[in-house]
């Protein structure tokens, strides 16, 4: 099943972009945990809350992954905002992940 | 799938270079074909077969993860089975197996390939309505429609009486729903608190007896004195559902006083089928016929209603029962309105709708459990009223539309009692007039 993690932005902030990324993994493969972990840890020390994260397992949806044109996992897609990027393997290198995310290394907001 | 890659002979690897290549020509793109090269994939899309191919490290390190969640099953002290949708058990853990050899199959102790739907349907008579229990409970958790099941039960086996605490979980995947069953003895634990509420010191005993024992009200109608001497042969117990106290023709070897539990009293007919002739709470006693000189059990005396009662040896008890006359006084009084209520019974069975049986039989549960709210299934209450489980659903369908019961997952709860006695056959307030004319007549 595909788990879906919404942040909701923080009410004190008026003004946000939120960045929407879907991560396709299979199962419980070890490039897949470790993917998700490094996207989590990176999401909360540069985007807070900022971020809206969906988990798709190709294992049990693969048809979804065909569909958006995915042929390997894990597989990063930033949605929005603009431009859409796409990061392959288990994100363990933070300034691709970061460039690709569109956020400057070592910039903490 | 592929098959397995791990393995050195030439035409595996011949299969592994094939794959690579396979695949090598799926990927797009610089990235993905050195994502592929450094290692960092775990599966590719097959646009033909459109499934999800794990690549062979990935197959290998969810290998040995399956692996390692079999070991670290083994290696939890509580006995887990895991079964399909059919009820067949696939996955069984160390502690499970042991207790299947320890309790020679008995028990629910159901092996690895063999069905625990069917172990529960077979189960014997005296497991026989808990086990009818615990599948009812296993069918709702397949079927989707409950995602916890917890029961407790007790099981006769060779080595003797042991009492369980049985949880039944849905997992819910895409797929047909599995379940995982754990088990735990609780004798021990049972055994233990019995002793702390029984206390270590003879004035604890008793202070712990007259606590629970007050609210039994044959012992509560004796006077200080008598009771006082009663005390000292009663030990507080905690019954379960289901739990078999007698089968007709064996020895009564305790005679039990209900504090908030419910005992029903079946007949047994051609060795199978049974009918509820009675049933005693908080107002009365189990073992009666001691009294009377019969050393024996008529009725299978059943635990209805999970809760507490003291007990005594029937020895004591006939000792204690010639010597006191308030004793056979209370004694005899209640053995009279236990005929009552089976004269009347018995009557009711034959002349009286499933229905208004039904709701005359919640209210008398009502009345002993003094709670609204009881676990039971409908081939529990067919078995109780004599009837087809049909029988008891359309009556129990034909109450709940009227609004005076709600029925959910095994739970029944009466909603209004009043409109629930208008609707019970004229049996239910009968018994009552005829049991208080009764009580004021001797008092």
């Amino acid at each position: 099943m595909a788990r879906k993690r919404a942040k909701a932005p923080a009410a004190r902030e008026t003004v946000t972009t939120v960045v929407v990324m879907r991560l396709y993994v299979a199962g419980k493969a070890p490039n897949s945990v470790k993917a998700i972990a490094n996207l989590e840890a990176i999401c909360r020390r540069y985007l807070k809350d900022r971020y809206k994260l969906e988990i798709v397992d190709v294992c049990e949806h693969p048809q979804r992954a065909l569909a958006d044109g995915v042929f390997v996992t894990p597989s990063l897609s930033k949605l929005s905002p603009a431009p859409t990027s796409n990061v392959i393997g288990n994100l363990s290198d933070t300034d691709n992940l970061l460039a690709a995310l569109g956020l400057p290394a070592g910039d903490l907001q | 799938m592929r098959p397995e890659p791990a393995a050195l002979s030439p035409s595996d690897i011949q299969a592994e270079a094939a794959f690579k290549d396979w695949v090598r020509r799926l990927v797009r793109g610089a990235a993905e074909l050195q994502a592929f090269e450094g290692g960092q994939i775990d599966a590719v899309m097959d646009p033909e077969s459109g499934n999800a191919i794990l690549l062979p490290e990935a197959q290998a390190a969810l290998q040995g993860t399956s692996r390692l969640v079999l070991n670290a099953l083994d290696a939890l002290p509580g006995e887990v089975c895991v079964l399909d949708s059919t009820g067949a058990v696939i996955i069984t853990n160390r502690a499970w197996r042991a207790f299947v050899v320890a309790h020679a199959g008995a028990g629910l102790g159901v092996r690895e390939g063999a069905n625990f739907l069917e172990a529960c349907r077979d189960a014997g008579a005296r497991e026989h309505v808990q086990a009818e229990a615990v599948a009812t409970g296993l069918h709702q958790v397949l079927a989707g429609g409950l995602e916890l099941f917890r029961c407790d039960y007790v099981c006769y086996s060779p080595g003797g009486r042991c009492a369980f605490s049985l949880n039944i979980v849905g997992i819910a995947r895409d797929g047909p729903v599995h379940a995982v069953v754990t088990r735990e003895n609780v004798s021990e634990r049972k055994r233990v608190d019995a002793s702390r509420i029984s206390g270590r010191t003879k004035a604890g005993r008793i202070a712990a007896v007259m606590q629970a024992g007050t609210t039994n009200r044959l012992l509560a109608t004796l006077p200080a004195k008598e009771y006082e001497q009663l005390l000292g042969g009663l030990e507080p117990v905690q019954l379960t559902y289901g739990e078999v106290l007698y089968e007709p023709g064996e020895p009564i070897r305790h005679v039990y006083f209900p504090s908030d539990c419910l005992i029903s009293l079946l007949t047994v007919v051609d060795g199978h089928r049974a009918l509820e002739v009675g049933l005693v709470g908080r107002e009365g006693m189990v073992g009666s016929r001691l009294a009377m000189g019969s050393t024996n059990s008529s009725v299978r005396a059943l635990v209805q209603g999970t809760g507490r009662a003291m007990r005594m040896k029937s020895t004591r008890f006939l000792r204690e029962f010639q010597r006191s006359p308030t004793l056979q006084r209370a004694l005899f009084r209640f053995t009279d309105a236990l005929m009552i209520q089976v004269t009347q019974t018995a009557a009711c069975n034959r002349f009286h709708v499933v229905e208004e049986r039904l709701a005359r039989w919640l209210l008398m549960t009502r009345d002993r459990m003094l709670s609204s709210e009881f676990h039971l299934t409908h081939e529990f209450l067919a078995d109780m009223l004599g009837v087809r489980r049909v029988g008891v659903t359309s009556a129990a369908s034909a109450l709940r539309r009227q609004k005076l019961i709600r029925y959910a997952r095994g739970v029944i709860t009466i909603l209004d009692q009043r409109a629930l006695e208008a609707a019970a056959c004229s049996c239910y307030q009968r018994v009552q007039v005829m049991q208080l004319e009764a009580a004021t007549h001797t008092a």
